[in-house]
């Protein structure tokens, strides 16, 4: 093949080079052979005629030197471009209308695959990355990379794997000159950066210092971006110092850009050592009664099967999930797992891999509908060509001729679509990535064009011009030459209209189908924001702070809170204001083992969910205290301990016995809070699931330090309930804040309901992305209607002038035109949804509150598709009613 | 005039490879070598040389370069590559075994039947 594409390379751009040549070799052969001659004794005038009767006719010999060196396609290619351009040009309507369809067509299909390219298929710019794994445990829907650090040095001590190193993500607070700057960050071991392979830009990763706090100088390593964003793309950055939390860092390396750590979707910006995070927390080295979000990942030893360091790791992760001292659900057995991590962590492929599969079928399918029209026009017009298809096969042109003229033809159809769609395709992905970048850690998506992509829209471009252009071509250069020259236009087969008819059927069909989707995607995000999740949403401004800064001890902090909420209480139109370690749907889980000593419990592992809160706090959300009492400003540190319960758990645990006054302990922690109330239950985890069993403890009896066993509060979110207006007061918070101390940090400040919204974003997202799509099939699909049955009415204006002039009423004919419309309506709209019916079980799990086969749904499509489709055939329809007898049997 | 014989279809480019496996020639070279290892027994249109020329340095069995010729003129000369000696010793194996066989077939006596 090689050899072919060289020596066809060289004929296309050295056309002029190798024509010279030929005509030389040729001279030479002819000058020598006349030479020869001469000598041997002809005279010179016979020696040349007889060489040049020897030679052959020496223009048919270049011409098949030319064909057997492919210059001859060229040529002829060349030719078809140019004929293909004047056509083109001749019919602008026709042009525009199919580049602009294929060109939207064309362009949301490169958008999305882009995205799957980006979320689904992109490898980590690390060295072998497909040695690289996270040391998970679980399987399924249950599978997790939680673990701790104990279980790391396990690992390693075992020697299974190459080398084995942790991360821990997090968001730090960097000390810039304008202020404290909330940055993505981790912490890592020190070999993470040699495990992994990580790319540099300068400088170099850590090298290989212990995790335990030894006294030696902080090191920081930060990204592309970072340096570029705060440092300037400083050529002297390593050596340079960035101070967080109180320490100062001296920088040693950046990273190349495009890598952004092993989370998906975080572009993680400052690296920092795990002894700095062993620092802050003592304890957290040691502690092997909690499973956080610690990750390990492992490189194999070269040539190490993945099942043989499975088998491996598994044993050792099941006698360290046995002991005693591992926090774990009585009988509950975990198995180890390995998951690849060349391509980072999954987290990002499991919420969208199925949303992006569903939104590719359903653009395959709205490009689908754009060929349809392109193909129909095409027919038409090949009909209406039929005529110059006569000429020039009557001339000799070959049948491939004439077809390959008109593939060439499509193919620069497609291609100005595809050059146009990649235009589509940058705007529409831009939309999309910024409408995935909401909530607290905005998911970021690097989307932008690259070769995959390019070649995805080239390949979809080529295969676009042979749907649009192969049978048409192969119809229309079937003609038959003589009666086509001899007659008149309109004297042709109905053949190219049935099979327009059926590409309509099928163009309808598929709308039916892509808008039956987006119906049910979009009545799911309208039953997700009216549904009654339990706690209340509007009129609530939401904020993060964090106070984890160094210099704040507990009872600095304690103090800061209670100089917030009163400053907060004192903003005209606030009526009530809680801190919480969790707010409703912001994403957060915490499930703790729990007893109740003297119940009897028939779960075998009793656990609940947990929160910390302020007394307001069920007033903010709403959450109505059904017995008992609520939190009070008199359960403060020293007080007994207490605890409010949902009503889930009580149902779940207590069955009819009461709970007030009984003890529950959470988690590890052996001192029992007191029950003193019972509240409702409400979807604090996600609105899809069932309310989870809830135990809420008070803040103000939490211990403020750094060791807290139900989790960390020096992060904490403040939620604040207004009459009205929550855009003035979300304003004014990061004044108030300020005013307070100068080492908290406000993140995050929104509504409620963007935290909905945030939390609803794949939904959102498809429904929005799915309707867009609904309707472009649907309006290109009109357009192949109406096309379709316009053209009908031209072609058969005789017929009806003769019907008309036999006596039909105008009604008459206008009622037939619309009726077969509405067959051929009517037809691809059941189809459709038959096709629905059977397909939409693949989007049940993004439904809500409505059934994957929903009749309403369906039937409110079907009514919509039918009135559109009627009303796209009234203008034929009321044209052909018009037609003036006596003009139409003239005309003719 | 002596005896000729018409070119079998598919036979030329296998003279081809053969006549310049010897020696670098040009095409003028090329028909000469031929004749003479014919024995002049085989009838070629000159210039339909050409074409089969361009198409073997197509499949890359060729190559060409410009030099000297014997009469001081610059002319093309083609000379074998690597695969063109493969698809020569190919061809020449299979050829063999072609006459060979049509030999033995046309050689058969009522005997043998």
């Amino acid at each position: 093949m090689l050899p072919q594409l060289r020596s066809f390379a060289r004929m296309v751009f050295g056309r002029r080079e190798f024509e010279r040549s030929m005509a030389e070799e040729m001279q030479f052969h002819l000058d020598t052979l006349t030479d020869d001659l001469i000598r041997s004794g002809l005279a010179p005038e016979d020696a040349r005629r007889q060489a040049r009767l020897a030679f052959g006719a020496e223009a048919s010999h270049q011409e098949e030197c030319r064909e057997a060196r492919g210059v001859r396609f060229v040529g002829e290619l060349r030719q078809d471009l140019r004929y293909a351009v004047r056509q083109l040009a001749r019919s602008p309507g026709f042009t525009i209308a199919a580049v602009l369809s294929l060109a939207l067509g064309i362009g949301a299909n490169s958008a999305i695959f882009g995205l799957m390219d980006a979320v689904l298929f992109r490898t980590l710019p690390i060295a072998n990355p497909a040695q690289l794994y996270f040391l998970g445990h679980g399987s399924g829907k249950d599978r997790e990379l939680s673990s701790n650090y104990p279980l790391l040095e396990r690992y390693r001590a075992s020697g299974i794997f190459a080398s084995v190193t942790s991360s821990l993500q997090t968001t730090l607070t960097v000390e810039t000159p304008e202020g404290l700057e909330r940055v993505e960050g981790q912490y890592v071991s020190g070999n993470y950066h040699a495990t992994i392979g990580a790319p540099f830009a300068m400088g170099h990763g850590f090298s290989d210092e212990p995790d335990r706090p030894d006294g030696r100088p902080l090191v920081a390593v930060i990204s592309d971006g970072y340096w570029g964003r705060r440092f300037g793309r400083d050529p002297n950055i390593v050596g340079k110092t960035l101070s967080s939390g109180g320490r100062t860092f001296t920088i040693v390396g950046v990273t190349a850009p495009g890598f952004h750590g092993l989370t998906s979707g975080i572009r993680t910006d400052i690296t920092l050592p795990m002894s700095v995070r062993a620092l802050s927390d003592p304890s957290f080295l040691g502690a092997r009664d909690r499973w956080i979000s610690l990750r390990l990942v492992a490189r194999l030893r070269p040539n190490q099967a993945e099942t043989q360091a499975l088998a491996a790791a598994g044993d050792l992760f099941q006698r360290y999930w046995a002991e005693p001292e591992s926090e774990r659900r009585p009988g509950d057995v975990r198995r180890a797992a390995l998951l690849p991590a060349g391509r980072g962590s999954d987290g990002l492929r499991r919420t969208f891999g199925l949303a992006l599969g569903v939104l590719l079928g359903m653009v395959g399918i709205v490009l689908l509908i754009a060929c349809a029209n392109v193909a129909n026009l095409s027919f038409a017009r090949g009909t209406v060509r039929a005529k110059e298809m006569a000429v020039r096969l009557s001339l000799g042109a070959s049948r491939a001729r004439l077809v390959r003229q008109m593939l060439t033809e499509s193919l620069l159809l497609a291609l100005a679509g595809g050059a146009l769609g990649g235009l589509v395709a940058s705007l529409s992905t831009s939309m999309i990535t910024t409408a995935m970048a909401v909530g607290e850690r905005p998911v970021i998506v690097d989307a932008s064009v690259n070769w995959h992509v390019l070649a995805f829209t080239a390949s979809v471009s080529i295969l676009t011009s042979v749907l649009v252009g192969l049978a048409p071509a192969l119809r229309s250069s079937k003609v038959d030459v003589t009666p086509m020259l001899k007659e008149s236009a309109a004297a042709q087969r109905s053949g190219p209209l049935t099979v327009g008819r059926w590409l309509v059927v099928g163009q309808l069909a598929l709308s039916a189908l892509v808008i039956c989707v987006a119906a049910l995607l979009a009545r799911s995000v309208m039953n997700m924001r009216s549904f009654d999740p339990g706690f209340t949403r509007a009129s609530t401004v939401l904020f993060n702070i964090d106070a984890g800064d160094r210099s704040m001890t507990p009872e600095r902090r304690a103090t800061f809170f209670n100089e917030l909420d009163s400053r907060l209480r004192a903003r005209p139109g606030v009526l009530a204001v809680t801190f919480t370690q969790r707010s409703p749907l912001d994403e957060s889980t915490q499930i703790r083992r729990i007893e109740v000593p003297g119940l009897a419990i028939s779960d075998a592992s009793p656990s609940a969910s947990t929160n910390i809160v302020t007394p307001d706090f069920f007033r903010v959300f709403g959450m109505r205290v059904t017995r008992g009492r609520e939190f009070t400003d008199s359960d403060r540190a020293g007080s007994d301990p207490v605890a409010v319960v949902d009503e889930t758990l009580v149902r779940a645990y207590f069955g009819t016995s009461d709970p007030l006054g009984r003890r529950i302990v959470v988690g590890v922690d052996r001192e029992p809070y007191t029950i003193v109330g019972v509240v409702r239950s409400a979807r604090f985890e996600s609105l899809r699931d069932e309310p989870s069993r809830t135990v809420y403890t008070a803040l103000a009896q939490s211990k403020l330090g750094s060791k807290e066993l139900v989790g960390d509060v020096r992060r904490i979110t403040v939620a604040v309930h207004v009459q009205s207006n929550p855009g003035a007061l979300a304003s004014a918070i990061r004044g108030d804040v300020a005013a307070l101390s100068r080492h908290v940090t406000v993140a995050y400040v929104r509504t409620m309901e963007q935290q909905l919204d945030a939390a609803l974003m794949r939904e959102r997202l498809m429904a929005r992305l799915s309707l867009g799509y609904g309707v472009l099939a649907l309006l290109l699909s009109l357009v192949g209607l109406y096309g379709i049955a316009s053209f009908e009415v031209t072609r058969r204006t005789r017929d009806i002038g003769i019907r008309m002039a036999l006596g039909a009423t105008q009604r008459r004919v206008w009622s037939a035109v619309l009726s077969e419309t509405a067959t051929t309506s009517a037809i691809g709209i059941t189809v459709g949804i038959g096709a629905a019916m059977a397909a939409t079980q693949l989007i049940a799990s993004f439904l809500f509150g409505v059934t994957p086969r929903d009749s309403v749904t369906m039937g409110v499509v079907a009514a919509v598709l039918m009135v559109t489709a009627l009303m796209a055939g009234w203008i034929p329809a009321r044209r052909a009613a018009s037609i003036a007898p006596a003009q139409a049997l003239k005309g003719l | 005039m002596t005896k000729t014989a018409q070119l079998l279809p598919g036979t030329l480019d296998m003279l081809i490879l053969k006549a310049i496996s010897l020696k670098p020639l040009h095409g003028y070279g090329v028909l000469l070598r031929i004749g003479q290892i014919s024995k002049d027994a085989l009838e070629i249109t000159q210039g339909s040389l050409y074409p089969a020329l361009y198409r073997l340095e197509h499949q890359g069995l060729i190559e060409a370069e410009w030099g000297e010729s014997d009469n001081k003129r610059k002319a093309r000369f083609y000379r074998l590559t690597p695969a063109g000696r493969q698809r020569m010793k190919e061809e020449a194996a299979s050829w063999n075994r072609l006459v060979a066989a049509i030999a033995a077939a046309m050689s058969a006596t009522p005997q043998e039947v």
